[in-house]
């Protein structure tokens, strides 16, 4: 039998508290860990040192003092403990973020035993997400920030619910996996126009939007534009197979084709589609979005922005989403 | 992450701990001199100022130059940094030095774990219920500090931290007790400080004139007597202590060579012994105090061939023991060694002692008659009881005879066995309490420092060693009192007590003794509870073959016993494993298992209700509408419904299956 390394053996003692039904996980008592902090073995020390000098002047007070102060210390094992046993944490959201900003996960605390808690902490291991007193019978919200680093869907990290009530003698915690994740979008690229081929229908008769009944022009057809756009009568004059467009109240139109940008990676294409989303809704353009597996159509406006940079974020991710 | 809750000192919480501090000080105010006490104060007033005005706060340099005059103030106190009162003086300017310069987390912690430490050192000055009481009650106040800063939002109202605290300190006390009583007793000190000077009042291993009346003016309890019977007269009250049977002439003590050489005298029991317990006050010397004459010696301590006690060390700290005493007695035989030694006198005998002894000796016809006759020379001649005698600096004994004719106790005594000497009786001189003080409360005596006394011993043929107490015989018209004076019952001496005869003291009076009271009470169970106690208690167990390590797991034991007590009683207060609806849930199972349907552990409220259902059909429709609101409460809504748990309790309490 291969021995265990240190690591795997602490990985397995590690035990996290799994969630339950609606994601919610529940401290039970098998999953708190507690052990003294350094002020709890300062005590600790210092009640040796006041038994030897009880024993050393033979004071039956001195004695009665130190055990005093040394159960107080052995009690606050079972306060400190008690404190989290039976919070449960449940998952709030997410709000997504573009790739290097920092996500924020809200987790909501609920206390559903009678008495209260105090100085409940929750973080990951890198992030302090704040603390909080908890009533009987109620919850409270906190939130943990994670650094993001890379675009996709950021599940929550492992996180530690602890607490150091009542004396700060000892700190007991409890590790937390749930199921909650926030969806990353690719860092938008620092600049950069969609190449040429990513057409632009311009009207000198100012922005129309995008609509089917005004004629704004002509561009080279495209797989899937219907029949009734092409200009048949173009066509006869042998000028090539050209689609009608139609405009509406505003004349620019993007269509961005993941196809089109060859010659980049996936992450830099994903960035570059991001930027041109992002430059296009600002510039109040309407866009559609081309990709391998899934093309959104025209439009604009905060939710269809959301939809294309999801598409963007989820790119390769989808497997394990929809599979 | 390392601390869970950020903490920023506040004002508030710095006064608070501030004062904590000193509260945690105040009683050392009476153990250590007034100039520390007062650079103390002012260490932790600089302090208190500083909170509000900022200017005031020490600076680095400012801290470092404080720390070093505290040092030498204690240095210059004491001549050095060791030992009990200099580690006391240090411990507390440490303390308020510490405050100054709190800024963080951890000061605090470290300040509130002095304050500990300054709390313990009390108790080696003073073992008082009061104090206790007091100190306890200091301990919860710092440690509800922490509390504080454990917590996020502020408590809704400022006592409640120490509400809970208390709390806990309740949980602790069970395994405070249980470690009290088992953990062994090291009668050896660890380390020992030598420098330390002792300030105890009590008696002195020699007798000058004058000696006792310096101890007259305290009213610092010596001991506490209580008596398992009927205790015996004012009279025969006599609290032996030491025995001196050497006398250059000027002084009385003991001979240290002589103290320790064999003799055996044969004791007959005239009366039944008396049998009493004794909680003797530390008076780092090594004497014990027993009623007059005790027949044993306690646990650690010897009894001499003169009946005195001896304990194997000073008495540093109380202890408490029980002993048997014969007030009426006889003896047999006295060894020449003895008698010798009972007769030797000091160079400083003059001819008109030798005169007056002379003459008794030719008006009586045995020993005893003489010492009639010496009794009846205090009585008639116009000697003077008195708190303030006149000084006799060239020799002692004559000039007060003869010349003086007032004196306390002290003259009485050395010229009485003097005067015996000088008639060939032989005699020596005892040194301890008469009397005491009825505590009717407690059903016991005090015995204060002003009850300290001497008197004689004879040895009579046929009788042996008899008690002579020659201040007893000053006529009562000649007693001077400066203080109120309770005469004594017939044939007791008189002695100087506070007396009142007002209300206030009366009240006074009734106070103090209810205290003293609790004291006794505190005093044989915890403060005086020792090595042979705990063998004792043991034994009863019967537990006394056990090893030490037999001993740490039994105690370990118990301790574990404890904590899972109070942990269970923490987790049900709590209620925490359940939640309501599961608890009330649970309810219901039980009644349906009472009627033979037991839910298995795999069983859901589904399946379990079916199966319940199915077996009873007549209950089918009630059991399916409490399953119902059951797994709606628990896996659908949110957060707890309190209409619709309220209505799942009601229908579970009317839910009363019956056998069919």
């Amino acid at each position: 039998m291969a021995a265990l390394t240190t690591a795997e053996w602490l990985q397995r003692l590690r035990r996290s508290a799994k969630p339950e039904s609606r994601g919610r996980v529940r401290i039970l008592p098998r999953s708190i860990y507690i052990l003294p902090t350094r002020q709890g073995v300062l005590l600790a020390l210092l009640l040796v040192l006041m038994l030897a000098g009880s024993i050393n002047y033979g004071s039956n007070l001195g004695h009665l003092m130190t055990f005093l102060l040394g159960g107080v210390w052995l009690v606050t094992i079972l306060h400190t403990w008690r404190n989290l046993l039976g919070l449960s944490i449940q998952p709030g959201e997410a709000a997504s973020v573009f790739a290097g900003q920092t996500a924020d996960f809200t987790l909501r605390v609920v206390n559903n035993g009678g008495s209260s808690r105090y100085g409940i902490a929750l973080g990951s291991k890198k992030q302090h997400g704040g603390s909080v007193d908890i009533p009987g019978n109620a919850g409270s919200e906190l939130h943990i920030p994670v650094k993001t680093q890379r675009r996709g869907i950021l599940p929550i990290p492992e996180i530690t619910i602890q607490t150091t009530f009542p004396f700060g003698l000892f700190r007991a915690w409890s590790y937390a996996r749930l199921d909650l994740s926030c969806l990353v979008y690719p860092k938008p690229a620092e600049r950069g126009e969609p190449p040429t081929l990513a057409i632009y229908n311009h009207s000198d008769s100012g922005d129309r939007g995008v609509g089917a009944d005004d004629f704004i022009g002509l561009r080279s057809y495209r797989l899937g534009d219907s029949p009734r756009q092409i200009d048949w009568k173009a066509h006869a004059r042998e000028r090539g197979l050209l689609s009608k467009q139609f405009g509406g109240d505003r004349s620019e139109q993007v269509s961005l084709d993941w196809e089109l940008l060859q010659g980049y990676e996936t992450e830099e294409r994903l960035s570059l589609l991001c930027r041109f989303i992002l430059q296009a809704e600002e510039r109040e353009q309407s866009y559609s979005l081309r990709m391998p597996q899934e093309k959104i159509p025209t439009g604009s406006g905060p939710l269809h922005q959301q939809r294309c940079l999801s598409l963007l974020a989820r790119h390769g991710h989808d497997d394990e989403t929809t599979g | 992450m390392k601390q869970p809750v950020d903490f920023t000192v506040t004002p508030t919480f710095m006064t608070k701990l501030s004062l904590m501090m000193g509260l945690a000080l105040l009683p050392h105010v009476a153990n250590i001199p007034a100039n520390i006490s007062l650079y103390l104060l002012l260490l932790l007033t600089w302090r208190i100022a500083g909170l509000y005005w900022t200017r005031l706060q020490p600076g680095r340099w400012m801290l470092l130059a404080a720390t070093l005059i505290s040092i030498l103030i204690v240095y210059s106190q004491y001549q050095t940094l060791l030992g009990r009162d200099a580690g006391v003086a240090l411990l507390g300017m440490m303390l308020t030095l510490k405050v100054n310069e709190i800024t963080k987390r951890r000061d605090i912690y470290v300040s509130v774990f002095i304050s500990y430490f300054v709390i313990i050192t009390q108790f080696l000055f003073s073992q008082s219920v009061l104090l206790t009481v007091y100190l306890v009650a200091v301990v919860i106040g710092l440690t509800s500090l922490l509390m504080e800063i454990n917590r996020v939002t502020p408590p809704r109202k400022p006592y409640l931290p120490v509400v809970s605290t208390f709390k806990i300190t309740l949980q602790a006390l069970p395994i405070a007790l249980v470690l009290f009583i088992i953990f062994p007793r090291i009668t050896q000190p660890l380390w020992n400080f030598s420098s330390e000077a002792s300030a105890r009042t009590g008696l002195d291993d020699r007798v000058t004139p004058g000696a006792i009346s310096e101890l007259i003016e305290s009213s610092e309890v010596a001991f506490r007597v209580q008596f398992m019977q009927q205790p015996p007269p004012k009279q025969q009250r006599y609290w032996r202590g030491l025995v001196m049977w050497d006398t250059d002439g000027y002084s009385w003590f003991t001979d240290e060579k002589q103290m320790f050489r064999r003799e055996t005298i044969q004791l007959m029991m005239i009366d039944n012994p008396i049998k009493y317990e004794i909680f003797l006050e530390p008076h780092d010397e090594e004497w014990l105090f027993a009623l007059d004459l005790p027949l044993e010696a306690p646990p650690r301590s010897r009894l001499t061939q003169d009946f005195q006690l001896l304990y194997n060390e000073p008495v540093t700290k109380p202890i408490n023991y029980s002993l048997h005493s014969l007030t009426r007695y006889g003896m047999t035989q006295l060894t020449p060694g003895l008698r010798h030694r009972a007769l030797q006198l000091g160079e400083n005998v003059t001819q008109r002692q030798r005169d007056l002894v002379a003459q008794w000796r030719a008006d009586s016809v045995d020993d005893r008659a003489i010492v009639d006759q010496a009794l009846a020379f205090f009585n008639t001649e116009p000697f003077i009881y008195t708190l303030s005698p006149p000084r006799y600096p060239s020799n002692p004994v004559d000039e007060f005879l003869f010349e003086g004719m007032a004196g306390f106790c002290e003259h009485y005594a050395t010229g009485f066995t003097q005067l015996m000497r000088i008639a060939g009786i032989p005699s020596r001189l005892v040194l301890g309490y008469q009397g005491g003080e009825y505590n009717a409360l407690g059903d016991y005596f005090i015995i204060r420092q002003y009850h300290a006394h001497a008197w004689s011993e004879v040895w009579l043929e046929g009788r042996g060693w008899v008690r002579i107490d020659p201040t007893a015989a000053v006529a009562p018209e000649r007693i001077e009192y400066p203080l109120r004076l309770a005469f004594g019952e017939q044939g007791a001496p008189a002695m100087f007590e506070i007396d009142g005869g007002g209300m206030v003291t009366s009240m006074m009076r009734h106070f103090t003794h209810a205290l003293d009271s609790a004291n006794i009470q505190w005093r044989r169970w915890v403060v005086g509870y020792s090595r042979e106690h705990q063998f004792t208690l043991m034994r009863n167990f019967g537990l006394d073959s056990y090893t030490a390590m037999q001993w740490s797991l039994v105690t370990l034991g118990i301790v574990a016993i404890v904590l899972l007590l109070v942990g269970l009683n923490i987790v049900r207060q709590g209620r925490l494993l359940l939640s309501p609806a599961q608890r009330v849930y649970q309810q219901f199972c039980d009644k349906l298992s009472r009627i033979g349907i037991s839910r298995r552990s795999y069983e859901g409220p589904m399946d379990f209700s079916r199966r319940a259902a199915r077996n009873r059909p007549d209950l089918a429709r009630q059991i399916m509408a409490i399953v119902d609101l059951y797994i709606k409460l628990r896996y659908a809504s949110q957060e707890s419904d309190g209409r619709q748990q309220r209505l799942f309790a009601r229908q579970v309490r009317q839910f009363r299956p019956r056998q069919r």
